[in-house]
Formats: structure tokens, C-alpha cells, sequence
């Protein structure tokens, strides 16, 4: 593993979540330059704070579920698939290897 | 009131006897360990007293499901009082008094007493099973938590059980928002009682939610991280979150309310905070929650589908991310109820990005479903059957939801049938909808029985029809403007096309009851297929097994069948047990007819996941 905190597998997964983050990114500049209301300094930090702080906070849960997915996700040697017990999974020949390759690649 | 004392003087007798139990058990609050409830569990005493001392998750959970489904009934039954009434325009079944208090119990009922109580149903029976776990992190919270619901129903309901008495106490006519300033005003004694069962079921809802966040993140299994933490656990843990996070609010907020109503505060009085402060403070909890409702379901349409497309979920980890995504923003949304109270244009523009924002991991849920069935090996079982009419109905109710998101459309649509049509495609489209599927999907587990296939797929398709009619034509009526929350709709022909409203009340009232026959489809087969049906003794009665999606619930109920001495010896030939009825009493799962709809070929390729 690199010492990057994500590998690009798990960067994928979250692109997910970048998404929503990017539409609020794009509400904050086009009512910052856009907006035709007057100024004023309460009410824009009003404004702004409710986007930004909602982005924040999703950033911030994103960033903390990742790595600890991702984190625990290093440590397993085998995989075995979310919900099913590892005698199910040898049972059911489901191969050992992360979800993400399994599914994401499924197509 | 009387009867009121006695149901609670029998509530806490029933407590004292459940503490004289306890001491079996240990002392779990502690050490939190989970090899004392083993004994415990060990001798359950039989009958009633089993039902009223029990602390184990099973148990529980089956009691929370059975109390959803009285709240079900009821909040039913209110509906289709109402709908009868609004086949006409003027009044003539009932009081609109009465009207408007059946709309404030039924939709305080169908999302506190039927939404709330059915998700803890799946959540206490199955996630522990799913992680591995014994049991609940804190089992006699568990247990507390759902005592506390009995009497917060008869709080909420007290209204309707005094009309007959002597009393001056009615039933509410809040309607569930409880608006100021009309709740602080009217000097029913109903209100209040209402409030302060509100107020039980959200202790008990919190104290569910810390249960739940303990015991996933402390009671995992060996081999169980976050890496495979099963999709329906992730999707509890965030509710139990988002729980956290809003039904103390909801507390605070009603607290404040009984104090303006009987202690003359002025907290959302005009003179005082004013109304629009209860506002923001209901929907601060009141956005969260409507996510609080969902996101299990759809974590149960998650784990459910893919078994019967013969294929795992696809992008299982998008669907984590986008579930833990939707938990934060559901609180950054919460004025989009509020467009048009004349907030700053500004602030409202915001809330208007944020709910956009949060269609997104609601729209790639939707596509995550719907490549999963692409090309899978489709099996219209009822459980099926049930989680693509999830599906399909969260398309319509998800994408009208994004509509009213937009200001514009918001102004026009807001207070309308549109509002009504939106979140009943979500509540009874999806919500009622993953509850079926899932209760037809582990039945065998609960009861041992196999439901009946025939009736299950009449219950479909009269709910699925019944959902399209009638939500469909609220969203007409709410493009012609009408108004939502009216007893009579009278109105002035030149105004707006009184003849059209009214024929779409009228279908509407129709579709309402083919929903209301389905469910009596439903719960006549599941009554009488739990007395009677044929026993499971197929380990694997949704032949998951070849396809690699057997789930650790369904590994569990094969060793307590082996444990009972129940297990089918080799295949899963059941045919013994269908002489006990006719073919209408055969089981759901692996039949000739529905393997026949898989193409052979296509199957053995589905099962195997490829790589590139
Ligand atoms: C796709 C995401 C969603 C968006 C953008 C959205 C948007 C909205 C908006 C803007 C309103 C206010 C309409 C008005 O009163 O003028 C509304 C009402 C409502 N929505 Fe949604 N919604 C979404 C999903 C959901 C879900 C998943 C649920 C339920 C689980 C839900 C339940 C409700 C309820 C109960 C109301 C009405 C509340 C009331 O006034 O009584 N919505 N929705
Ligand atoms: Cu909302």
C-alpha cells in the first residue's frame, strides 16, 4: 500500500459523495457572484454558513467512514462478503476479495 | 382518565415483574458482556409472562412488530373513515371536528406508532443476528424502550377513548405538525396528552438508537468490520444517528409547547419567539425523521433484492457512502417545509441547494437497484415483487419530492394534494412496502412457516395497484389546487374544476380501498399461515445457497433447526408437508414455476461475480 490515506479503489467509492458536495460548491459561487439581493452581512452568513456547514459536515463523514472502511478492509486477510459468515461464503464459493473489485467491476 | 390510571398502574406492575426476573440474567448494564443473557435466555418463562419479562432481541423485536401492526390497523382504519367522507364535498359522513382529528391520528400513528416501532422490528430481530452478535448491547434498555411505547399509544389515542365519557378531553386537531399557534391555543386537555405520549415514544426512541449504536459498534462478531458490515446494519446505524441527533429536539421543542399551553411561557407565541420558531424546531427533527423512516427500508430493499436477482448488491460501498451521506444532509434541509412562510429569499435559496444536494445519494441508491437486477436472475417471489414496487414507487415519490425542492414549484405546490401524493408514494410506497417484503422474506425465520404464495401475490398487486391510483391522483388534485387537510371541499365551480376534484376524490377513495383489502389479504394469510402452515424445514427456502447470498440470519436458523432436530436431510423436498393442504399452502421459494423464468444457461453465469 502506498502511504496515501486512500488507495484509488477506495477514492472511487467516493466520488459518490462528491457529488452532492460539488452541487452545494456550485450553490456557494453562483449566489456569492450571482445573487440579485442586496447585501446583507448577517443575512449572507446565514445563508452561506447553512450550505457550507452542511458540505463540511459531509465532508467530514466521508472522510472518517473512508478510512475506516478502507482501514479495516487492510487488515482482513480473507474477505468474506457483507452479511455472510465465513463458512457461507466458502460454502457458496464466494471469493475472497474485496466487494469493491467484485461489483464495481461487474460489468 | 380512569382508564388511562389503570392501564398505567398495569404497566408498572408488569414492570415490578420484570425486575423480579432480571436479577437471572446478571447484571448486563455493567459489563455489557454478552454471555450472561445466555442463561437468561435459557429458561424463558411460557406463556404471558414470557412476552412481558422478555429481554431478548427476538422476542422484542417480534413484540415491536405486532404493536406496528395494531398501529397499522388503526392509522388505516382512520384513513378510510376520512377517504369515505371526502367522496363527497360537502360533509356528510362525519364532523369535520372529527375529520381533522382522525388526520391528526392518523398521521401521528402511521409515522411514530406504525413507522418508527416496524423498522425496530427488523432492526432488534435481525441485526444481531447479521453481526454476529448474542444480543443488544444494553438487552433490559431494549426492553424498557419498548415498554414505553404501550403507554404513549394510549397517551396519543387517549382523545378518542373520552369521547364517550362525561369528560371535556377530546382528540387532538393539531394535525402531526402541531403548528403554533393554533396547538397553543386550543384548550383541549387532548393536546396535551397527545404531547406527552409523543414525548414517551421519543424516549423510547432514543433509548433504541444508543442500543443500536452500542451494539454495532461493540458487539460485532468475529470476521464482521466495517468493511463487511452488512448493508442493513449501516443503514440502522445511520438512523440510530440521525435519532440521536433529532428526537431530543422533538422533546425539547413539545416540551416548550406544554409550557406555553398550560404555564403561560410565550416560546412560539407571537409576543415570544413567535410561531415560525416552531416551525423551525419541528422540522429541524421533523426532515431527519422522514430519513429516520426510509433509510432502513431501503437498507432492507438492499439486502432483500439482490437474492432474488441471483447477483450481490452492485456498488455495495456507493450505497454506505451515499446512505452515510444522506444522514448528514437530511439536517441541512429542514426549511424546504417552510418555502413559503416568508423567510429571507436568501436563506431560503439555500435550503432550495441543500435539497438538491440530497437527491443525489437518493437517485444513486436507485440506479445501485436497478443494475442490479439488469441481467440478473429475476424471481418474482412476494418478496420481490415488493422490493421492485419499492423501487418503482420511489421513483415517483423521490422525483416529485425533488420538484417541490424548487422554490417556484414549491410556491405553487406547497399545502396542496401535490405534498400529500409526494410523501405517500415514500411512506406507504416504499415505506409500508419494504416492510411487507421483508416480513413475507423471513417469515420462515420468525414463525417456522411459509406464508401463502397465492394470497401474498394478491396483496401485491392490490397494493401496488391501490398505491398508483390513489397517490397518483392526489398529485392531479394537487395540480388543480386543491388544498390538503380540508374536511369538505365545497368550493366555488369558478374557482377551480370542482367536477374534476371531485372524481379524483372519489378514485382516490377507491384506490385507498384496494390498499385496505390487500391488507386484509395480508393479514388473514399471515395469521393463518403462522397457525397453520406448513412447517419450514429447508434451511435455504429462498435457494440463496447457489448463489452465494446466503446471509448469516439464514445460517443462524439452520443450526436452530439442526439445534430442533427440524432439518430437512439432504435437498429441500418440502412435499411432505403440502399434503397438509392445498397447492395455495405451498411455499414460496424454489418452485418449479418460478425457476422456469430463469434462463439456465444465463444462471450459472450470474452466480459466479466476474472479474475483469
Ligand atoms: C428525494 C428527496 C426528497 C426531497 C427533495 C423532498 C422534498 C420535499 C419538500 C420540498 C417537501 C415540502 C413540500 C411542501 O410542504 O410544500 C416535502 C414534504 C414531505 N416529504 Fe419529502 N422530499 C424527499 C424525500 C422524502 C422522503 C424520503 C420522505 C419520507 C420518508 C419524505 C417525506 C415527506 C413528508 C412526510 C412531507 C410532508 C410533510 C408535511 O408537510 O406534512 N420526503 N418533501
Ligand atoms: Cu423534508
Amino acid at each position: 500500500m502506498s502511504d496515501r490515506i486512500f488507495d484509488r479503489e477506495t477514492l472511487l467509492d467516493l466520488t459518490v459523495n462528491v457529488i452532492p458536495l460539488g452541487i452545494l460548491v456550485f450553490f456557494v459561487g453562483a449566489y456569492a457572484f450571482i445573487g440579485s439581493f442586496p447585501d446583507d452581512p448577517v443575512i449572507v452568513l446565514i445563508q452561506m454558513s447553512i450550505i457550507v456547514l452542511t458540505g463540511v459536515a459531509l465532508s467530514v463523514l466521508t472522510y472518517f467512514s473512508g478510512k475506516a472502511i478502507s482501514g479495516a478492509e487492510n487488515e482482513m486477510d480473507d474477505y468474506i462478503p457483507a452479511g455472510y459468515s465465513e463458512a457461507d461464503a466458502e460454502v457458496a464459493g464466494v471469493p475472497s476479495e474485496p466487494e469493491s473489485d467484485a461489483s464495481d467491476g461487474a460489468e | 382518565m380512569g382508564a388511562l390510571l389503570v392501564g398505567i398502574g398495569a404497566f408498572l406492575a408488569r414492570t415490578e415483574n420484570w425486575r423480579a426476573y432480571a436479577p437471572l440474567a446478571g447484571d448486563p448494564a455493567a459489563t455489557g458482556g454478552s454471555h450472561e443473557h445466555e442463561q437468561g435466555h435459557g429458561h424463558k418463562p411460557s406463556g404471558i409472562i414470557r412476552w412481558l419479562t422478555t429481554v431478548d432481541h427476538k422476542d422484542i423485536g417480534v413484540l415491536y412488530g405486532t404493536y406496528g401492526v395494531i398501529a397499522f390497523l388503526w392509522g388505516g382504519v382512520a384513513v378510510l373513515l376520512m377517504r369515505l367522507e371526502l367522496t363527497t364535498p360537502t360533509s356528510t359522513l362525519i364532523e369535520p371536528s372529527l375529520y381533522n382529528a382522525l388526520l391528526t391520528s392518523h398521521g401521528i400513528t402511521m409515522l411514530f406508532l406504525f413507522g418508527t416501532p416496524i423498522i425496530a422490528a427488523f432492526a432488534n430481530y435481525f441485526v444481531p443476528l447479521l453481526i454476529g452478535a448474542d444480543d443488544m448491547a444494553f438487552p433490559r434498555i431494549n426492553a424498557i424502550a419498548f415498554w414505553l411505547l404501550p403507554p404513549g399509544a394510549l397517551l396519543i389515542w387517549a382523545g378518542f377513548f373520552t369521547i364517550p365519557l362525561p369528560v371535556d378531553i377530546g382528540p387532538a386537531q393539531t394535525s402531526w405538525t402541531m403548528y403554533a399557534p393554533l396547538s397553543a391555543q386550543q384548550p383541549n386537555p387532548g393536546v396535551d396528552l397527545m404531547m406527552l405520549g409523543l414525548h414517551l415514544t421519543g424516549v423510547s426512541a432514543t433509548m433504541g438508537a444508543i442500543n443500536f449504536i452500542a451494539t454495532i459498534f461493540t458487539e460485532r462478531g468475529e470476521n464482521v468490520t466495517w468493511a463487511n458490515l452488512d448493508i442493513f446494519s449501516w443503514t440502522v446505524l445511520t438512523q440510530s444517528g440521525l435519532i440521536l441527533f433529532s428526537f431530543p429536539l422533538l422533546g425539547s421543542a413539545l416540551i416548550m409547547l406544554l409550557l406555553d399551553r398550560n404555564f403561560g411561557t410565550t416560546f412560539f407565541a407571537v409576543e415570544g419567539g413567535g410561531p415560525i420558531l416552531w416551525q423551525h424546531l419541528f422540522w429541524f427533527f421533523g426532515h431527519p425523521e422522514v430519513y429516520i423512516l426510509v433509510l432502513p427500508m431501503m437498507g432492507l430493499v438492499s439486502w432483500i433484492l439482490p437474492k432474488f436477482a441471483g447477483r450481490k448488491l452492485f456498488g455495495f460501498k456507493f450505497v454506505v457512502y451515499s446512505t452515510l451521506a444522506i444522514g448528514v444532509l437530511s439536517f441541512g434541509v429542514w426549511a424546504h417545509h417552510m418555502f413559503g412562510s416568508g423567510m429571507d429569499p436568501r436563506i431560503r435559496a439555500s435550503f432550495m441547494a441543500t435539497s438538491l444536494a440530497i437527491a443525489i445519494p437518493s437517485a444513486v441508491k436507485t440506479f445501485n437497484w436497478i443494475t442490479t437486477l439488469w441481467n440478473g436472475r429475476i424471481r418474482l417471489t412476494a418478496p420481490m415483487l415488493f422490493c421492485i414496487g419499492f423501487v418503482s414507487n420511489f421513483v415517483l415519490g423521490g422525483i416529485t419530492g425533488v420538484f417541490l425542492a424548487a422554490i417556484p414549484v414549491n410556491l405553487v405546490l406547497h399545502e396542496t394534494y401535490y405534498v400529500v401524493g409526494h410523501f405517500h408514494y415514500i411512506v406507504m410506497g416504499m415505506i409500508a412496502f419494504a416492510g411487507f417484503g421483508a416480513i413475507y422474506y423471513w417469515f420462515p425465520i420468525v414463525t417456522g412457516k411459509m406464508y401463502q404464495k397465492t394470497l401474498a401475490k394478491w396483496h401485491f398487486w392490490l397494493s401496488m395497484i391501490g398505491v398508483n391510483i390513489t397517490f397518483f391522483s392526489m398529485l392531479l388534485m394537487g395540480y388543480l389546487g386543491m388544498p390538503r387537510r380540508y374536511a369538505t371541499y365545497d368550493f366555488n365551480p369558478a374557482l377551480a374544476p370542482l367536477a374534476s376534484v371531485e372524481l379524483l376524490h372519489q378514485v382516490t377513495t377507491f384506490g385507498a380501498f384496494l390498499i385496505g383489502l390487500g391488507t386484509l389479504v395480508w393479514l388473514w394469510n399471515i395469521v393463518q399461515s403462522w397457525a397453520e402452515g406448513p412447517e419450514i424445514t429447508d434451511p435455504d427456502p429462498w435457494n440463496t445457497k447457489r448463489d452465494g447470498l446466503h446471509g448469516r440470519e439464514f445460517a443462524w436458523f439452520e443450526e436452530q433447526l439442526a439445534a430442533d432436530g427440524k432439518l430437512a436431510t439432504t435437498d429441500g423436498g418440502e412435499a411432505s408437508d403440502a399434503s397438509r393442504g392445498s397447492s395455495e399452502l405451498r411455499s414460496d421459494g424454489g418452485e418449479a414455476d418460478e425457476e422456469q423464468l430463469a434462463t439456465d444457461g444465463d444462471a450459472e453465469e450470474q452466480a459466479q461475480p466476474t472479474d475483469d
